[in-house]
């Protein structure tokens, strides 16, 4: 296979429902990538652009690399010696694999949202003042703004302004995953990138996250990885498979679902893997 | 065509196939029911339009059966890709199919009105070519759909135009008929109207075969196919004047 992209499908034109969208400019771009975890090869030299203010979903079985890819986009793996990346991924044009930026830099403006909701064990108003407080130095006022201008964007303002004092411990799973949303929108970062947020959640929280990133990707770009094929098949405008470690087939998600061009494809999101 | 792997849950092809093996018995019903229909036009007999009257009921019960069981599947396996398009296929291959059905009827009632009246066989034996092509157009899309052959739906559907052009001379000279002897009117409208129910016969089965090559490639073919039914803009001068 030579390239993953079908040349005819321009994506960033194509992508969503609007089709008076203007076309969205490349956020992220793979080029070349390969990731080791120590001998295993785990990505193998994956090439895809990530377009600007649009969802994209990564699917495949598990142990495909999606989650790797994640991974790398947020510098995860700089956290463990044997693993490593090759090529590049471009964000604005700036390699975020290479050492020219700093990895806290890198996360700062590439914020991540894990499966289960990860609030620490402090208040409400506290999870959110956290991690702004390692970037900025706000005062008293300007960070209030800040916590309810996050918690409105994730929208849970309603459900906590009156317990901001709260242990964020007490919310339910959903809350907490919102919270946890909130939590990275609250360093202003540009892309967010969602590792299967909603597998540990209720419909209704599901449906309430996945209303969330319809919301969200007015001012980030995000990039979600789910299992739930039919979640990437709601929420995402572009949707890359991946299998093996391989990029299969990138295209737009109305592509993807209705008319796959690669078997692989097809036979994953119609549930006829053996 | 490439042999497509199971579903990992073995029920979901089962209710496919059960799906696709309804639409299938259903195109055949139907064909049947228009060869009865035609036959019972040319032999003028009464029993076998009385029978293709009472038959056309069975077709609509598989019609609204398909469709459930589609609305079912569709309810508890959420397809997509090759899967969704199999559904919307047999969904709407059903609606044409009871479409043809009803035409059927609608022959075998005309053959029933026009009992005991002249009965010009030159022009039976118009509608009975053409119905031949239909039928055989009919035979060949079902055979394309059973075969998931894309190639094959895509001849039926070129091959529409030869049934449009015999229904236009026929048109005409059906026309020339009535103008001769005002006593031809009721049987020539009669036979016009099945002329026309046989040519609409044809116009589903092409349907049948757009939704064949959807269903197989996941395209969709042109809005345009060749097309030679000139009848809207056909007119004979009456004899003795201008037109």
């Amino acid at each position: 296979m030579t390239s993953a992209v079908d040349p005819s499908i321009s994506i960033a034109t194509s992508v969503a429902a609007r089709p008076d969208a203007p076309p969205a400019p490349v956020k992220l771009k793979v080029e070349g990538l390969q990731f080791y975890y120590g001998q295993s090869h785990a990505l193998k030299n994956i090439n895809f652009e990530i377009p600007e203010k649009r969802v994209t979903a990564m699917i495949g079985p598990s142990g495909c690399g999606k989650s790797t890819l994640l991974r790398v986009f947020n510098r995860m793996y700089d956290l463990y010696p044997g693993q490593r990346a090759e090529g590049q991924v471009l964000f604005d044009g700036v390699n975020i694999v290479g050492k020219e930026l700093d990895s806290t830099v890198v996360r700062s403006r590439i914020g991540m949202v894990f499966q289960k909701p990860t609030p620490f064990p402090m208040s409400i108003y506290d999870n959110i003042a956290f991690g702004v407080r390692l970037h900025e130095r706000l005062n008293k006022s300007q960070m209030d703004e800040r916590v309810e201008w996050c918690l409105r964007k994730a929208a849970i303002w309603d459900e906590t302004k009156d317990r901001l004092n709260t242990s964020a411990l007490g919310m339910s799973g959903g809350q907490q995953q919102r919270l946890c949303i909130a939590r990275t929108i609250a360093v202003r970062p540009e892309v967010i990138l969602l590792d299967e947020p909603t597998s540990a959640l209720d419909p209704i929280s599901t449906s309430k996250i996945e209303d969330l990133i319809d919301e969200l990707k007015r001012d980030f770009t995000i990039v979600i990885v789910t299992h739930n094929m039919q979640q990437a098949a709601r929420c995402a405008d572009i949707t890359a498979f991946f299998y093996l470690g391989e990029l299969i087939e990138v295209a737009p998600s109305d592509v993807i679902f209705t008319n796959p061009k690669e078997i692989k494809t097809r036979d994953y999101i119609t549930g006829r893997f053996g | 065509m490439v042999q497509m792997p199971d579903h990992t849950v073995t029920s979901f092809d089962v209710e496919l196939k059960d799906i696709g093996r309804k639409v299938v018995e259903m195109g055949g019903q139907a064909e049947r029911l228009v060869a009865d229909a035609v036959t019972a036009l040319i032999k003028r007999d009464i029993s076998v339009a009385q029978k293709v009257v009472s038959l056309d009921a069975g077709i609509d019960q598989v019609q609204r059966d398909i469709e459930d069981k589609a609305v079912l599947v569709i309810a508890k396996r959420q397809p997509v890709a090759s899967d969704l398009r199999e559904i919307v296929a047999a969904i709407r291959i059903a609606n044409d199919l009871e479409r043809i059905g009803d035409l059927a009827k609608n022959v075998g009632k005309r053959v029933i009105a026009i009992e005991g009246e002249y009965h010009p066989q030159k022009l039976v034996r118009g509608v009975e070519h053409m119905s031949d092509l239909v039928l055989e157009q009919l035979k060949e899309v079902l055979d394309a759909y059973a075969g998931r052959n894309e190639s094959k739906a895509l001849d039926v559907w070129g091959r529409d135009d030869a049934i449009d052009t015999m229904y236009t001379s026929l048109f005409r000279e059906l026309l020339t008929y009535m103008m001769e002897d005002p006593r031809n009117i009721s049987v020539c409208t009669h036979l016009l109207f099945c002329a026309k129910n046989i040519e609409r016969m044809g116009d589903h089965a092409t349907n049948i075969a757009e939704v064949v090559y959807y269903m197989v490639t996941g395209q969709v073919l042109p809005e345009s196919r060749p097309k030679a039914d000139a009848s809207s803009d056909t007119t004979v001068a009456f004899p003795g004047r201008t037109a």
